[in-house]
């Protein structure tokens, strides 16, 4: 080494002492099987620092206010040299986080890295996971356009589902009766002030128990079934054959770097969606919310009226504990995903069910047309079936059947029915559902003219 | 030279001391700067009494038997903060000088629900929820009828007070923010 480097190590060796420290840290021994895979901690973490650098930039310019949020957001991204590019790395660096975040907690979970002695890091990394999904939450309020504001409205509700404590926690949440101004005071303060004091703070036990433990290796040989008293000989010996940290961290490097550059890419060239300034009066807005809450938003579909609560609050729960409480209820010892079948499948399952569920989010049908509202395929209609197609708008049939991949699918799809009904049966359909089928859940028109009646029925028919 | 640092350097007496001592003023601490800073948080958002009254309009403008979309402004006092400036409701004239307003949220989990005069049903865009015209649930997920405002007329001006929750025979069952 440079003598210069030399004399200025010693000279901070002596006021700082930490030298030791810094040693055993970067030339610690890493086991053998140490793949590209065990990059996802290190890269969640940079994410994590590249927001809170972007964070800290945005903080700036933006005002969080009803009156002003939306206006210096749009100040951010048309009149600020790099505002664009600064803000879209933040917006989509948010959702890649959440990937990198998950799939870190997928490589822990497949090589069993979250038995014993690594428990506890587990645990702290499952609540570090829930921290950056509350990230996800507040920071979707701050533009405070309509998006924002209503994913937030039933996002509070879905907390007001809560069994007791529910209505507190909705008031406490919003800061008051409704979303408004407190809301998003307190909002702006959870995301940029408390959230990030407990983030970091549960990141440096996070990584002190990794850098204290080791990290999982790849479960494969003698490291793929692992018992309580044969761990700290097969690991030590597994150490002795494997590389140092300070030779890991160029993959670590190379990750960072590229997600780096894919996030720039995405911030030069993808346009952040931003919608109308929010309108709390709007009554033609259809919320949706963001694509990593999907899952959820889904789920309410398979729990109607008083089972609501299952899907807000007794689902995420069990979800939540049943992550929390994987080391303690998982004790097999069996590290290799192929050694612990139940585990593996019930991951398997719930992860296919979230995946469906996303899916299911990502492609749902446009949102209901404004009753009334005539489109171009309907003008061309011959008279009769317009009359129907009108009808169709007028009685806001879209409110509940999809037709052309337009509407809300909580009836039948209604794209083809003239193929499996005929003009008369509809007609007794529309008319008195439940007579018609039992159960039908589709509520009665009885009281629609006839010549509407017979005009919707027609028109239905005919779709084929 | 010093000795090493270890838990036997202290008599068991004086730790016992220590322990008590910190306990004391740790808890000490914790309740003068934690009871206000909780309450500060949390109080504001459980005030009962904190809605005013919403000027709905002249109820002149509610034909009888009709179901219409009304602007009502908040009445506020000189204090923070204004939250939103119009609040959106639906005010049905029932006749007699009775009314219904109602509030605007899905009772399921929230999305604003649209009025349909011509179907003469308020439809929720999210899950299909179909509420009819006095709120009472038709079909899709919605737990409740549709939430209420109280309401009130002076000198021929509708005004909206305090949200509640009513049951299936659409008798009031709860305030909304108990
Ligand atoms: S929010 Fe109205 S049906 Fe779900």
């Amino acid at each position: 080494m440079a003598p210069r480097l030399t004399a200025v190590l010693g000279w901070l060796q002596e006021r700082l002492g930490t030298r030791e420290q810094l040693t055993r840290f970067l030339f610690r021994r890493l086991p053998v099987g140490t793949t590209w895979w065990h990059t996802l901690g290190s890269a969640a973490l940079f994410l994590i620092l590249l927001q809170t650098l972007t964070g800290f930039f945005l903080a700036f310019y933006y005002v969080p206010s009803p009156e002003h949020a939306w206006d210096s957001l749009t100040y951010i991204q048309q009149e600020i040299p790099f505002g664009r590019f600064v803000r879209g790395l933040h917006y989509w660096g948010a959702s890649l986080t959440i990937v990198v975040v998950f799939l870190h907690l997928l490589r822990v979970f497949v090589m069993g890295a979250y038995k014993y002695p690594r428990e506890l890091s587990w645990v702290v990394g499952v609540v570090l996971f829930l921290v950056v999904m509350l990230f996800g939450f507040t920071g979707y309020l701050l533009p405070w356009d309509q998006k924002a504001y209503w994913a937030t409205v039933v996002g509070t509700h879905i907390a007001g589902t809560a069994p007791f404590v529910g209505d507190y926690l909705w008031r406490i949440l919003q800061g008051g009766v409704e979303v408004g101004t407190r809301t998003l005071g307190r909002f702006y303060a959870a995301h940029v002030l408390i959230l990030p004091a407990v983030l970091y703070g549960l990141i440096l036990v996070h990584v002190s128990m990794v850098v204290y433990q080791g990290i999982g290796p790849t479960p494969r040989g003698p490291l793929a079934r692992l018992r309580r008293q044969d761990y700290a000989r097969l690991y030590e010996e597994s150490k002795g054959r494997g590389e140092t940290f300070l030779e890991h961290l160029v993959r670590d490097a190379v990750v960072a770097f590229v997600l780096l550059l894919a996030l720039a890419w995405m911030a030069a060239t993808w346009s952040i969606p931003m919608e109308e300034v929010a309108d709390p009066t709007d009554t033609q807005y259809v919320p949706r919310p963001e694509w990593y809450f999907y899952f959820l938003f889904e789920l309410l579909w398979q729990f109607p009226g008083k089972w609501t609560v299952v899907a807000t609050f007794w689902i995420p729960l069990a979800g939540v504990l049943a992550l929390l409480l994987l080391p303690f209820y998982d004790r097999t010892s069996g590290r290799s995903p192929l050694t612990r079948p139940v585990a593996s499948a019930g991951a398997a399952l719930a992860l296919a069910a979230v995946g469906v569920l996303t899916y299911q989010g990502a492609t749902a049908p446009a949102p209901p047309r404004e009753g009334g509202a005539v489109t171009q395929e309907t003008k061309a209609l011959p008279p009769a079936l317009a009359k129907g197609a009108a009808v169709y708008e007028a009685q806001g049939c879209s409110a509940c059947h999809v037709l052309k991949g337009t509407g809300t699918a909580a009836g039948p799809d209604l794209t083809r029915v003239g193929a499996r009904r005929a003009d008369a049966w509809l007609r007794r359909f529309i008319k008195d559902p439940s007579a018609v089928q039992s159960g039908a859940s589709m509520p009665p028109y009885g009281e629609l003219p006839d010549e509407e009646l017979q005009a919707l029925a027609g028109y239905l028919a005919a779709l084929k | 030279m010093a000795p090493d640092p270890s838990v036997d350097t202290v008599p068991p007496g004086r730790r016992r001391f220590v322990a008590a001592a910190m306990t004391a003023i740790g808890a000490a601490i914790a309740a003068i700067v934690g009871v206000p800073l909780a309450g500060f948080f949390a109080l504001p958002a459980l005030r009962r009494s904190e809605r005013r009254w919403l000027e709905v309009g002249p109820v002149a403008d509610f034909a009888e038997g009709r179901i219409s979309k009304a602007l009502a402004k908040p009445l506020v006092g000189p204090v923070w903060p204004r939250e939103t400036g119009r609040v959106a409701l639906y005010v049905q004239n029932q006749g007699d000088g009775k009314f219904a307003l109602y509030h605007i949220h899905c009772t399921h989990v929230g999305c604003p629900v649209r009025w349909n005069a011509p179907a003469g049903r308020f439809f929720s865009p999210c899950h299909g929820g179909v509420f009819d015209k006095d709120g009472r649930v038709l079909a899709g997920p919605p737990p409740r009828p549709l939430d209420r405002y109280e309401y009130k007329v002076e000198k021929g001006v509708l005004y909206a007070g305090r949200i509640f929750k009513v049951n299936d025979r659409l008798e009031f069952a709860a305030w909304h923010h108990a």
